[in-house]
């Protein structure tokens, strides 16, 4: 069976970010990007499927700017077959995500999309469910294991105090939660290889879709900094300090 | 003096509370990273300026007793130890940033400012502090210094020495002394600074420094190699120099590889098993870069060096890559390893390191042996693993033997017997090896000028006579 995966370029997951002065974002400029940890994941899994023999065709698609062909190569390195980039410079929001992958979705028919939970940069935590509901599929999110059988496909998903396996019928779209499976590394060789293999490049209007932002950003904050502690002389200070300042005793 | 009256004045030069003399603070500053001696100093002090420090000097010279300066106490060679009735000298109140000029890109700090708050004030202010090494978040400067720590950057950034623009230094005379003010070029005769750094607390204390700081590394990269042969390490590092700056070039086994992998979950780089790997980072500025590195690989697996590899796609990847090089020694210090620090010249370094191997292996068929290190600057780390079934005793005594034939080659290949660790009291009978006997008498020389009643770190480095 052929399966889609959805790969996202975002910040580095181990990069320190800077809010812009104007706290109207982060500071992207010069700064590492990578392909969501989530997303690795999905990728992983595909691969995983396919090394068992199960998917026949990966097909990686990433919506985004130029640059996201980078993380493209990364999966076709990986181990996918071929690649799609929804190319666009507007910010993307979660539905038109949805929207754009629907659209890649009825061209390719595959018999599962397979994406990240969430994307670390926003962490909406609905593209995929969007997905399923555009589509009228099944999902079977925050999945930590993922078994085919036949037709179906059993997600077992990680909630709340425990674990909830869910049956789902084929075609369907299955979420990745942390859990699911240890990405390897992209080996040079491959990497190599992976240059190529065919990668197509698309426009939203192509897919019948226009990329309006529907929400505004207002503002974004970095966390409070913690005060510094202060050192006590004595514990006569410090009780006194807990008593009189702090008022817990 | 006996121990109670040195306490008593100790007690009256510095701040109440900064003397301590209960056994187990004895015990606990007593020792550094080595354990292998047992500590036996009369009291530990904690000085708080340059000041402080001057005094101490002066009371230890009056009544002949013995200091030891003591860092984060991390070093791999005994120089920190105190087994002789002496008194430690502990920099852990002296942990201030005193300055910082962005225009001169240096900072100005106390000795025992930790080598991580450093590193991380370089940061917070958009540069870099380069020297790095696993010990970092508990070594001090003042230690990094006085053995003139190298660690996982000296290929591009060189040892703890090229960082520093200026020492205040307390000689073992009570003087005290401001070496170089800060000054990039200062051609007036012999350069103190460098007698200290490296002096292991043999001349005096360094009590402030001043260190170069420069700007951050941009988007560092990892590759690990497998090799098909340790001949291979150099084959690649002369392949990737030709075009690429690296900023560290470290090589381990695959026996190494696979401790690091059953002590802790770090995944492996690639299913090809290889019995040596390279892990090679460097800046990828740009595309050039990256399709250069690409092209140096091929070339590297073209002439049957290179069996496979992995590049990081993402910070995150390099971190992960490096745990398998820097998670070793921890991965077999289950095991009682004895480590030896050793260099040659770069050149020479897998004939060496064969050499090393074929006579620890033929006399010891039964000893481990886990081979990694800075093979970038010609540095190795041959560590020797207790069989499970050896006592302690009879192991180190057998490890001895090997010391003497492993000194005996490195001897021969021109090398060095502590490449970075320093001598302290654990190299310091193998020192002949790399020093000869009339370079010696000049150090027991120098040693005289500066602390004429040897009152600094007795017995450390070599002896007086
Ligand atoms: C896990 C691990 C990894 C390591 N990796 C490396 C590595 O890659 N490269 C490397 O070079 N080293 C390495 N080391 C060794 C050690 O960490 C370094 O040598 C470090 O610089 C020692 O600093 P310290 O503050 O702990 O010094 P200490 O151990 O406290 O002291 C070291 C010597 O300096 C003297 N000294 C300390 N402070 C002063 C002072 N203010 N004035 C005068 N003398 C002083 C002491 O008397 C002693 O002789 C490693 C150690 C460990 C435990
Ligand atoms: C036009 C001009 C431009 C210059 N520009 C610079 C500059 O940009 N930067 C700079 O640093 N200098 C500069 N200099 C100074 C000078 O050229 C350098 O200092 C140079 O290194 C001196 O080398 P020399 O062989 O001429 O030494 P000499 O003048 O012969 O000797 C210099 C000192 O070294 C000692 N000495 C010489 N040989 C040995 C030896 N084998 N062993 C032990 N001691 C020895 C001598 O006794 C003397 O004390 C310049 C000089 C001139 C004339």
């Amino acid at each position: 069976m052929k399966v889609l995966v959805a790969v996202k370029r975002v910040i580095d997951y181990n990069v320190k970010v800077r809010v812009k002065p104007d706290n109207t974002g982060v500071d992207l400029a010069n700064v590492k990007m990578a392909m969501n940890p989530f997303c690795e994941i999905a990728v992983e899994e595909a691969v995983r499927l396919k090394e068992k023999g199960i998917a026949s065709e990966i097909v990686v698609v990433s919506i985004g700017p130029k640059a996201s062909q980078e993380q493209i190569r990364t999966a076709l390195a990986l181990g996918a077959d071929r690649g799609i980039h929804v190319e666009t410079d507007e910010e993307v929001q979660s539905l038109e995500a949805a929207k754009l992958l629907k659209g890649v979705v009825e061209k390719e028919e595959p018999k599962m999309v397979i994406m990240g939970k969430q994307s670390i940069d926003t962490d909406n935590n609905q593209t995929g469910q969007m997905l399923a509901a555009l589509m009228g599929w099944g999902q079977g999110t925050f999945a930590s294991e993922v078994a085919v059988d036949g037709e179906k496909v059993n997600v077992t998903r990680e909630v709340d105090g425990g674990l909830m396996t869910v049956g789902l019928k084929l075609p369907a779209v299955v979420t990745t939660d942390l859990r699911l499976n240890e990405p390897r590394y992209a080996s040079l060789p491959n990497i190599m290889k992976a240059k190529k293999k065919p990668l197509e490049s698309v426009a939203p209007a192509d897919l019948g879709v226009e990329v309006a932002p529907r929400l505004s950003t207002l503002k974004v904050e970095a966390p409070k900094q913690r005060e510094a502690g202060v050192k006590v002389e004595d514990v006569a200070e410090l009780v006194d300090k807990l008593k009189n300042e702090a008022k817990v005793i | 003096m006996t121990p109670e009256q040195i306490v008593t004045e100790l007690k009256a030069l510095l701040d109440d509370g900064k003397v301590l003399d209960d056994p187990e603070n004895l015990d606990h500053y007593g020792r550094d990273w080595t354990k292998m001696h047992a500590p036996k100093p009369v009291a530990v002090v904690f000085p708080r300026s340059t000041e402080q420090v001057q005094a101490l000097v002066r009371f230890a010279n009056e009544h002949r007793v013995a200091l030891v300066p003591s860092g984060g106490r991390t070093g791999l060679s005994a120089g920190a130890v105190a087994t002789n009735g002496e008194v430690v000298v502990a920099f852990d109140y002296m942990n201030q940033v005193l300055d910082f000029s962005p225009s001169d890109r240096t900072v100005h700090c106390q000795a025992g400012v930790i080598t991580e708050q450093l590193q991380q004030f370089a940061e917070d202010n958009d540069l870099h502090y380069p020297v790095d090494f696993a010990s970092a978040g508990s070594s001090q400067l003042g230690g990094n210094l006085s053995t003139n720590a190298g660690g996982i950057k000296v290929i591009r950034y060189g040892m703890s020495r090229d960082w520093v623009a200026g020492l205040t230094v307390v000689t073992g005379k009570g003087d005290v002394l401001h070496l170089n003010r800060d000054l990039e070029k200062n051609n007036t005769g012999y350069d103190l600074r460098h007698l200290f750094i490296g002096a292991e607390g043999t001349l005096g204390f360094i009590t402030e420094a001043t260190m170069k700081l420069t700007r951050q590394p941009d988007n560092l990269t990892v590759l690990v190699l497998g090799l098909n042969d340790l001949t291979n390490t150099m084959d690649v590092l002369q392949t990737f120099q030709k075009q690429i700056d690296l900023t560290a070039y470290e090589f381990f086994s695959h026996e190494a590889m696979q401790h690091v992998q059953t002590h802790g979950s770090v995944q492996a780089p690639f299913e090809t098993e290889a019995p040596y790997y390279a892990l090679l980072e460097f800046e990828a500025v740009s595309d050039q870069v990256m399709d250069d590195a690409m092209t140096l690989f091929e070339q590297c697996m073209e002439n049957g060096w290179v069996m496979d590899g992995v590049i990081s796609q993402s910070e995150t990847q390099a971190h992960n890559l490096w745990q398998l090089r820097e998670r070793i020694s921890e991965s077999i210090a289950p095991r009682t390893p004895y480590k030896n620090d050793i260099s040659v010249i770069v050149s020479k370094v897998p004939e060496f390191l064969r050499e090393i191997d074929d006579v620890v292996t033929h006399h010891y068929p039964d000893f481990e042996i886990i081979w990694f290190g800075h093979i970038g600057d010609g540095n190795l780390h041959l560590n020797i693993l207790k069989p499970e079934d050896m006592s302690k005793d009879d192991f180190f005594g057998k490890c001895q033997q090997v010391n003497k034939w492993v000194f005996e080659i490195v001897e021969r290949y021109g090398g060095s017997v502590s490449a970075e660790h320093g001598v302290g009291l654990i190299k310091k009978d193998y020192l002949t090896y790399t020093r000869p006997p009339e370079e010696i008498a000049y150090l027991r020389g120098i040693k005289q000028v500066f602390d004429p009643n040897g009152i600094m770190n007795p017995g450390k480095v070599f002896d007086l006579d």
